[in-house]
């Protein structure tokens, strides 16, 4: 792996707005740029929505040599058009679009769930390392960040305290990457801890949920069956 | 009500192209079902019109158990609750379904409740309808790839989904492209058994693989 000059920030979650997906790869892409790497970023939804934009997606990859595709877990893997992102990269590869820096750019990814453990996002990180091989890249690792709902699409600057194993591990992340090496075993297994304890996540999350329900004064509609 | 004396099956079709061997499982699936009795709702997902799910939960919090889209999506999710057997059909994608068949899939959020609980040592979201569907699930594999990592990660995958699915009973079978009609349809039929056809049970979480060259 090479030292990177220029990195593309993907971002995976089809939401419109702020997401935690984006929080955390412009975290490491700012801390990229820091260290000389000129970054881009762009959208799944975005990007696949029309010709004009695939052709920027296309575009934007071929100029990139780290790629950085962080996207939240939908169903165990990833969301449909994050997929479709990445169909669209191998199908270029194959056909040989863009094969001038083919075996010379990278591919890292950050996954984060909204459940308190990583175990739910293995299968999804296997998806995006066997992405990396069929597309050409050379996978420079992969980070899971469990109980993603503690960042809640915030910036993770304004989070550092309660995310600071988080903000660590992508710090570690950038000065590796940076510099031409993968994504280090310890920022990985920083990343995986969980911000506050299994139970307490559980609780909280639970709590939050019944409390925007009871506000609503809709507590009963909570369990509805429409198709029943 | 399902007025079918075997049951209604919701067939997930999501492939991206006309490649011949997925061609002929679809039609050895189609098949199949219908010779069993089965009352079978068949989604060419490249061909319905269903939004990329926003992760709004807006089908949790606002219009619960309802996609708050009003596409084919919320209809996706009706057909689900309302299904005996689920079957997915797609290409393998990077060990993962294609973006065809995930479009669909991203939608089955509505039938979740938001709620977190523990269950056998993870946190997973309670269903929101007490019914459970067998799961059926075909992949196609470039020729000489049954093996690869590709086909194993797509095993995982499978079973990691009927840890939060919960069906009865499962199966998961790999076909290879080039493989014969002959071949095919005796792979296909396998599986069908697997899933209630022949009425031979699995062991609830066990499953069962195939892979046809």
């Amino acid at each position: 792996m090479k030292a990177p000059k220029r990195a593309l920030l993907i971002v995976g979650s089809p939401k419109p707005g702020a997401s935690t997906s984006e929080s955390l790869g412009a975290y490491l892409l700012d801390e990229l740029e820091k260290r000389g790497v000129k970054p881009q970023a762009l959208h799944v939804a975005k990007a696949v929505r029309t010709d004009a934009s695939v052709a920027e997606l296309r575009a934007a990859v071929a100029a990139a040599d780290l790629v950085v595709f962080s996207f939240p877990l939908y169903v165990d893997s990833l969301p449909a058009p994050a997929i479709r992102v990445l169909e669209l990269i191998a199908a270029d590869h194959a056909a040989g679009v863009g094969a001038d820096g083919a075996g010379e750019r990278a591919f890292v990814t950050i996954c984060q769930s909204g459940f308190p453990e990583v175990d739910h996002s293995e299968v999804a990180m296997e998806i995006c390392r066997n992405f990396a091989r069929a597309a050409g890249f050379e996978w420079a690792g992969g980070l899971i960040l469990p109980a993603g709902g503690m960042l809640g699409g915030q910036p993770l600057a304004k989070m550092k305290g309660m995310m600071r194993t988080a903000v660590k591990a992508l710090d570690l992340s950038a000065e590796a990457l940076a510099a031409g090496q993968p994504v280090p075993d310890e920022a990985i297994q920083l990343m995986a801890k969980p911000p506050i304890p299994k139970f307490g996540y559980r609780f909280m999350a639970n709590w939050g949920w019944r409390s925007q329900f009871k506000k609503r004064g809709q507590a009963e509609s909570l369990k509805v069956q429409p198709y029943a | 009500m399902n007025a079918n004396p075997t049951g209604a099956v919701l067939l997930l079709d999501g492939r991206l192209d006309d490649e011949p061997t997925a061609a002929l499982a679809h039609e050895a699936l189609i098949d199949g079902l219908a010779a069993g009795g089965w009352a079978i709702d068949d989604w060419r997902l490249r061909d319905d019109k269903i939004a990329w799910c926003a992760g709004c939960f807006k089908c949790w919090t606002q219009t619960p158990g309802v996609c708050a889209h009003n596409d084919d999506g919320r209809a996706f999710a009706e057909r689900w609750v309302r299904s005996d057997l689920v079957v997915f059909l797609t290409p393998v994608t990077f060990g993962g379904y294609s973006s065809e068949l995930k479009k669909a899939l991203d939608h089955v959020i509505p039938i979740l409740l938001p709620f977190m609980q523990k269950r056998r040592g993870e946190t997973r979201h309670p269903q929101r309808y007490e019914s459970r569907r067998d799961l059926l699930v075909v992949g196609t594999v470039p020729a000489g790839r049954g093996d690869s990592a590709e086909a194993q990660t797509f095993k995982r995958l499978v079973q990691r989904n009927t840890l939060n699915m919960q069906p009865p009973r499962w199966t998961v079978g790999v076909l290879e492209e080039g493989a014969g009609e002959r071949e095919v349809r005796v792979a296909v039929n396998e599986l069908l058994a697997e899933v209630g056809l022949s009425g031979e049970r699995i062991a609830n979480g066990a499953g069962r693989e195939k892979v046809v060259a």
